[in-house]
């Protein structure tokens, strides 16, 4: 267990806190809405807006929309809640706001007369015939609600993340943890590291004119109309680039694109000395892909997710077999292709 | 100026028209810099003899530096589905990770192409993955969203 706790999301919606479902975007764990937002800056609690009708919190502030939805839905349902003259507030029943309380305690009743009064404009104007009249526009507004409204009901207030209901979920959960273990991603280079790499501008003379870019392919050249192009950072493998070419790739992943040289410590799925195969998987053809500590079982070619067993993965010397193959590709290619078949067979 | 992605594809549709593809591929389609269709076929004896697949490429404007998005196509109206293989789901999604963690700018989609020829040509058991029906369920449209997940969208 670290001792740094990822922060609690809080949805907008149904107000629960909870650990969103990634797919792949957040949503609710508990109601499935994207309104969520994660709770990492105590400045700017979400939880406040809930609890603006609070008069603890806000004395004097607005309803929360929430509130004013329910004032509306009960006002609908309600058959003494028929558009009365302006001024008899005391039909407008009130809704069962504790029930709403995100944090399990009960609220206390809602400053009323915000509420009413906005219960009120919306019965009163815009004044029909030109514009939509209050049954009309509560109509919409609960339409608006759609069916969000029914997981409060059942579930209440809790943390409805931290649970699941049903085999559906629970696979939606397991499926989002596997496929999120970050174990393997790659590490980017630090600005600092970046900042020392070093550079050389072309000129007429340079010998890295006889060489190309592995990014974009490109000869080093020193007619170009792009004035960055002429700063070619050399990797410590010896690997030049061009400056705009490689820079982008640092940030994403700190190795050489080409020998994948760390610059930066990377997640070892990749031990130092040893040879790229998996003959120690034969037994296990489906290793748990969720294990991003099995050291060399991941870095099997194909084992971005799920490695293979040994059979599978080994390529088999057919005439079948790039590396045997006359192949455009690798003629003028002075690289192996990181992680591809020639790191074994060749 | 045209984008890096735009200027690299350019480059890299010029050999394939000039050079021409490896034996057993061959360009299907690549109207424009967003989608391009191959079809593979396995050469040889090999399990999958005599089938031709359907491979389709999907860039962003950050190729090569971001993978490009790779699958098998599957149009099950049109009879277009998978070939069946221990790292091929059903909907076309592969688990290699040359399309993940180990996608390098130096790659290409030729040597992308040759590289899943060849993952095909050494298989020895056709099935599907074994979490192939849980995985289908909730698989996103785009196997770079989830399946490896690099880009962080949960910030």
């Amino acid at each position: 267990m670290s001792a740094r706790r990822e922060p609690l999301w809080f949805c907008h919606e149904c107000h629960s806190e909870m650990r969103p479902l990634m797919v792949p975007d957040p949503v609710c764990a508990s109601c499935r809405s994207s309104f969520v937002e994660k709770m990492e800056n105590a400045e700017d609690n979400p939880r406040d807006f809930a609890h603006d009708a609070d008069p603890d919190f806000s004395p004097g502030g607005a309803p929360s929309f929430d509130h004013i939805l329910y004032a509306l839905l009960n006002a609908r349902r309600s058959p003494n809640a028929r558009p009365s003259p302006p001024g008899t507030r005391s039909h407008l029943p009130f809704p069962p706001v504790p029930t709403l309380s995100p944090l399990g305690r009960p609220a206390s009743p809602p400053d009323a007369d915000p509420v009413l009064n906005f219960s009120e404009f919306l019965r009163r104007g815009p004044e029909p015939p030109d514009g939509i009249a209050g049954p009309l526009m509560m109509q919409y507004l609960l339409s608006l609600l759609g069916p969000r409204h029914e997981p409060l009901g059942r579930m209440g207030p809790a943390n409805m993340g931290d649970y699941v209901f049903n085999q559906e979920a629970l696979d939606r959960i397991i499926t989002q943890l596997m496929e999120n273990s970050s174990g393997n991603r790659p590490v980017p280079a630090t600005d600092e590291i970046v900042a020392k790499l070093p550079r050389e501008v072309l000129e007429d003379e340079s010998p890295l004119l006889q060489k190309d870019c592995a990014v974009c392919k490109e000869q080093f050249k020193v007619e170009t109309e792009d004035a960055d192009e002429l700063v070619v950072i050399t990797l410590p493998c010896h690997h030049p680039f061009h400056e705009p070419c490689i820079l982008p790739w640092l940030k994403s992943s700190g190795t050489c694109p080409v020998c994948r040289h760390a610059l930066v410590p990377q997640p070892s799925h990749h031990p130092p000395g040893q040879p790229d195969h998996e003959s120690g998987e034969s037994s296990n053809p489906h290793p748990n892909r969720a294990s991003p500590s099995r050291p060399s079982a991941l870095r099997s070619l194909f084992g971005g997710s799920h490695a293979s067993g040994s059979s599978e993965g080994r390529p088999s010397r057919s005439n079948s077999d790039p590396a045997s193959r006359s192949n455009p590709h690798r003629r003028n290619s002075r690289q192996n292709f990181p992680g591809g078949w020639g790191d074994e067979e060749d | 100026m045209a984008s890096i992605s735009a200027k690299r594809l350019a480059k890299e549709l010029k050999e394939i028209q000039t050079e021409g593809c490896p034996v057993g591929v061959n360009l299907l389609r690549a109207d424009d810099f967003q989608t391009w269709l191959f079809s593979i076929e396995v050469m040889g004896e090999s399990l999958y003899k005599g089938e031709v697949q359907t491979l389709q490429f999907r860039f962003d404007s950050n190729y090569p530096i971001s993978s490009p998005a790779v699958q098998f196509l599957v149009r099950e109206n049109e009879g277009i589905r998978a070939p069946i293989h221990p790292h091929v789901y059903s909907n076309g999604h592969i688990c290699a990770s040359i399309l993940g963690t180990e996608w390098s700018p130096v790659l290409s989609v030729v040597a992308v192409c040759v590289t899943l020829q060849s993952m095909l040509a050494s298989c020895k058991k056709k099935e599907r993955p074994v979490d192939n029906d849980r995985y289908v369920l909730h698989a996103p449209e785009n196997p770079k969203k989830t399946q490896f997940h690099y880009d962080d969208d949960t910030v």
